[in-house]
């Protein structure tokens, strides 16, 4: 199948292309000007834009975790507007079904679920591969695991690390490893109730600092194809912003991703002293150059906060709105599954909405600063059209800016911040620069030989509507969404780091589950057959 | 009377041995002439799961699973209040103290003695001796199969139920109590016990306690939290009852007892729960699905009935589709909700045969049915 996109504006910061012209399709692949080829279908894209599909690299869109905050709120996902059933499923709410048909839509193509607990790797294949037409990867969770801390502790060297992280990549089938809260959340069930970057883990004797560095090193050294993804300590806090500059700060050479850190981008200062420190933070970003961070935008309304961070959960737990919340001490691991409803009349909500934009708007590399509202924590994914409308217009900010409290706007620098986001900088933040963080190198641009995934959109003076519905969406070549709506139904594929695993490592793992839970270690294993699809992985080179 | 097709028959319609593709082709219609279908049992493996929602979705039928009335009432205080959880694993190694409520706790976890009361607890890699205590339903109470301490408390006087826990929690907030039948000092030490607690567990099966009594119970632990740690272990519901409700989750937003007969996916605890549709008449043709062998259901029957079960499995009067399937993890590889880890885990057939899959046998019920319904996930 061969198919020629004539005459649109394609958007291709990682190729350094911004004009008018055509894009070649051929099967899943994006090819050279075929000399002489007639093309099976000719699309006359004049007038509309072209961009790689979307890749977010932060989205918590399945698992077990995702699971219990649906079971927890029947209110919160009633079939919205009755919509026609070409798909499968589509009037349930909040399923996974309907959360891929929403995000191609809007023209994204890979989604990466960020916090998957070992154990809970199965469950979470299980669920992406019932999330239709995207692709998808996890990141799997260390950093407080008995195991892991053990490691570190007893100073077994930085290859025993690297090798668990191997194994689990390998087991788990993750493209990624996260860490949330190191140490922090194995503390809490000692009953420590805060928790900071030089703390240290009661019994292990090792503070997250170290254990951050250790498991920073050993993704590295397992040529895991994405850095550590950190979620840092103190999350939420009122003057945490100094918690995010010293992990900032230790970052050092090797390279690092900080997650949502608009939830870090607190000062004290101001009547209710809670303030914006979203310049501070920038500034160190534009220094930090082996640092990346995504925002975690919030938006006002109703949603559900999810999070590993068990210690935060818990502290937030008197916030819930509605008043209700589910606190997991889990296996080398946990959960909290808060609901909250950000206003825009509330003074914190504000400033917190400013400290994402700020961040948006005062980080200068688009390469560095990824866009994510860390769904569902900030806000639902569907709000993204209305985000990147605010970074595109600066009257569209304003107007939003005008609903807040004056004394919340006063603490930020948000009403004099000028920057206009391009499309070539929203085509880098959403689809060059994750590729390259995620080490996708076929995906996030158009250039020859890279996967079809294409979004073509409208443009138009409504922003939010040119990204809430795409004109034409190809995902490996098919096209998946017309006017944006799914017209084509299909499965894609679970990305995976395919790692080097020591037979060692797997010895001493299964030894220890087998000692300490009675368990054998493989039941954590993810194998195609027990996802059930045809093909349900993609593996993704190693450097080691 | 009582009918069973013998266990080299793979289908039966009305009795009569029949193909898979025939009784199949019977079962879609049944289920196309249905007003409103019920697909009920549901003890399957996940992927049984799926094929069922799936197949629910297209007949406008409802989803509904044997213990739900169970596992509702857990999900109650999900729904509705604050709780703590923990996993078995976290449980073993971490609890001091474990506090043992109600009845039935074997039965829904017959590893509990081997896996949590027996070994060490091991707050900061010491062995430390586990305190158990158990609010128990009866005087004579026992755990099979342990030999180890157990504190058997309040038996007798009723301490399972919502006033006496009320009780208990109140003395664990320091707050005066009257007219509780377990007398005053009784009281007072176990809510000693609990506050002493540095990580303590408390475990109970939903089958044998009311909402409001596990309301109570999460309250108490909410409390608890306030100075120490403490969490829960509700025991999952057999047939892969936490399994199902997973897969019901992510692909409905919903738990079983959801509809689809207005198309989209409507959730009512009430109005869909099976005995009530059944006796109320407000459904005509139920799929029965039973992969772990659960007896039969007692429902008296002026209804189609289709089971998918064991060729051994006897009723008092035998459906009118019967197609016999395997048991996951015997017959065939599978993935289920274990109570041993907590989690979804594959497991691999113990003795695999040809026996066909849940999910094999309603996506050919599914590929039986008109056009009209030819969409599948």
């Amino acid at each position: 199948m061969l198919i020629h996109v004539k005459g649109a504006r394609i958007i291709d910061p990682a190729n350094r292309r911004d004009e008018v012209g055509d894009l070649w399709i051929r099967d899943d692949e994006i090819v050279a000007p075929p000399s002489g080829a007639i093309a099976d279908e000719t699309v006359d894209a004049s007038g509309l834009v072209a961009m790689a599909g979307g890749i977010d690299i932060h989205s918590h869109i399945a698992g077990a975790n995702v699971n219990t905050a649906r079971l927890m709120l029947p209110e919160q996902h009633r079939a919205h507007a009755r919509r026609p059933t070409a798909t499968p499923l589509s009037n349930a709410g909040w399923s996974t079904f309907e959360t891929g048909c929403l995000y191609a839509e809007m023209g994204f193509t890979t989604v990466v679920e960020p916090a998957v607990a070992p154990h809970h790797a199965l469950h979470a294949h299980l669920e992406l591969a019932d999330t239709p037409i995207i692709d998808k990867a996890i990141l799997t969770i260390l950093g407080n695991d008995d195991f892991g801390l053990d490691l570190i502790r007893s100073g077994q060297g930085a290859s025993a690390i690297r090798d668990h992280v191997g194994w689990t990549l390998e087991t788990t089938r993750a493209l990624g490893i996260k860490v949330v809260n190191a140490g922090g959340v194995a503390a809490f069930k000692e009953n420590v109730r805060s928790f900071s970057f030089d703390d240290v883990v009661p019994f292990y004797g090792v503070t997250s600092r170290q254990i951050v560095k250790a498991l920073q090193t050993a993704v590295h050294e397992a040529g895991a194809p994405h850095p550590l993804h950190l979620h840092c300590n103190n999350l939420g806090l009122p003057g945490n912003v100094e918690t995010a500059l010293t992990t900032i700060a230790s970052a050092g050479d090797l390279p690092l991703h900080l997650a949502h850190l608009q939830f870090y981008g607190y000062g004290k200062e101001g009547p209710q002293g809670f303030s914006s420190a979203a310049p501070r933070l920038a500034e160190a970003m534009n220094t930090a150059k082996t640092v990346t961070i995504d925002v975690g935008q919030v938006m006002f309304g109703q949603t559900v906060t999810i999070s590993s961070d068990v210690l935060r959960q818990f502290s937030a737990r008197g916030q819930a709105r509605p008043r209700k919340y589910a606190i997991v001490d889990g296996d080398s691991n946990g959960v909290g599954v808060v609901p909250y409803e950000y206003r825009a009349g509330s003074f914190h909500n504000a400033v917190q909405f400013a400290v994402g934009l700020e961040l948006f708007l005062l980080i200068d590399d688009p390469w560095r600063v990824f866009f994510t509202t860390d769904h569902p924590n900030g806000a639902p994914f569907t709000t993204y059209p209305e985000i990147f409308a605010m970074l595109m217009d600066r009257d569209v900010r304003a107007q939003w800016l005008a609903r807040l409290p004056a004394e919340a706007v006063a603490v930020t620098t948000l009403p004099s911040l000028t920057r206009e986001y391009s499309l070539s900088e929203i085509a880098t933040m959403t689809r060059a620069a994750p590729a390259k963080l995620l080490g996708l190198p076929n995906r996030g641009h158009l250039g020859v030989g890279a996967r079809a995934d294409v979004a073509i959109y409208r443009p138009g003076k409504d922003i939010a509507q040119m990204f809430r519905a795409a004109a034409r969406v190809y995902k490996d070549g098919e096209l998946v969404v017309r006017d944006g709506a799914v017209t084509h139904y299909r499965f894609g594929r679970a990305l995976h780091a395919a790692p080097t695993v020591e037979a060692s490592m797997q010895r001493r793992i299964s030894e220890y589950y087998e000692t300490r839970y009675g368990l054998p270690s493989d039941f954590m294993r993810v194998s195609h057959h027990a996802v059930g699809r045809p093909q349900p992985f993609e593996a993704v080179a190693c450097a080691r | 009377m009582t009918a069973q097709i013998g266990a080299e028959v793979a289908a039966s319609i009305s009795g009569a041995p029949a193909s898979i593709e025939n009784a199949a082709a019977a079962a879609a219609q049944l289920l196309a002439r249905s007003a409103q279908p019920l697909i009920a049992g549901l003890g399957a493996d996940i992927e049984g799961a799926r094929a069922a929602i799936a197949l629910a979705e297209r007949v406008g039928g409802v989803v509904e699973h044997a213990h739900s009335a169970a596992l509702m009432r857990d999900l109650d205080s999900l729904r509705e209040s604050g709780v703590m959880l923990t996993t078995p694993g976290e449980a073993r190694v971490r609890a001091d103290v474990v506090l043992l409520v109600g009845d039935g706790l074997v039965e829904a976890w017959p590893g509990l003695s081997e896996r949590l009361l027996r070994p060490p607890a091991r707050p900061h890699g010491a062995d430390v001796k586990r305190s158990i205590v158990w609010l128990a339903p009866r005087a004579d109470a026992a755990i099979p199969g342990f030999g180890g301490d157990v504190e058997v408390v309040a038996a007798g006087l009723g301490a399972t139920r919502a006033g006496n826990l009320a009780a208990l929690r109140a003395r664990v907030k320091g707050r005066p109590v009257t007219g509780a039948r377990i007398p005053g000092p009784a009281l007072d030490a176990i809510a000693a016990k609990l506050k002493g607690a540095r990580f303590g567990v408390s475990v109970w099966s939903a089958a044998h306690l009311g909402a409001l009594e596990i309301e109570m119970l999460n309250g108490l632990v909410r409390d608890l939290n306030e100075k120490t740690r403490f969490s829960t272990l509700p025991l999952a519901a057999p047939d892969n009852g936490a399994g199902v409700l997973a897969v019901c989750g992510w692909m409905t937003g919903f738990p079983m007892r959801t509809g689809f007969g207005v198309g989209a996916p409507l959730h009512d605890p009430w109005r869909f729960g099976a005995e009530r549709l059944i006796a109320s008449s407000e459904t005509d043709c139920v799929v029965w699905i039973s992969a772990f062998g659960a007896p039969p259901p007692t429902w008296r029957r002026a209804l189609k009935f289709i089971a998918l079960c064991e060729g051994t499995t006897q009723f008092a009067e035998e459906p009118n589709v019967r197609i016999v399937v395997g048991r996951p993890g015997v017959d065939h590889d599978a993935v289920v909700h274990s109570p041993e880890t907590g989690t979804l885990v594959a497991i691999a057939a113990s003795a695999p045969s040809a026996a066909p899959r849940v999910a094999q046998v309603l996506e050919r019920i599914g590929a039986c049915l008109g056009k009209r319904h030819a969409r599948s996930c």
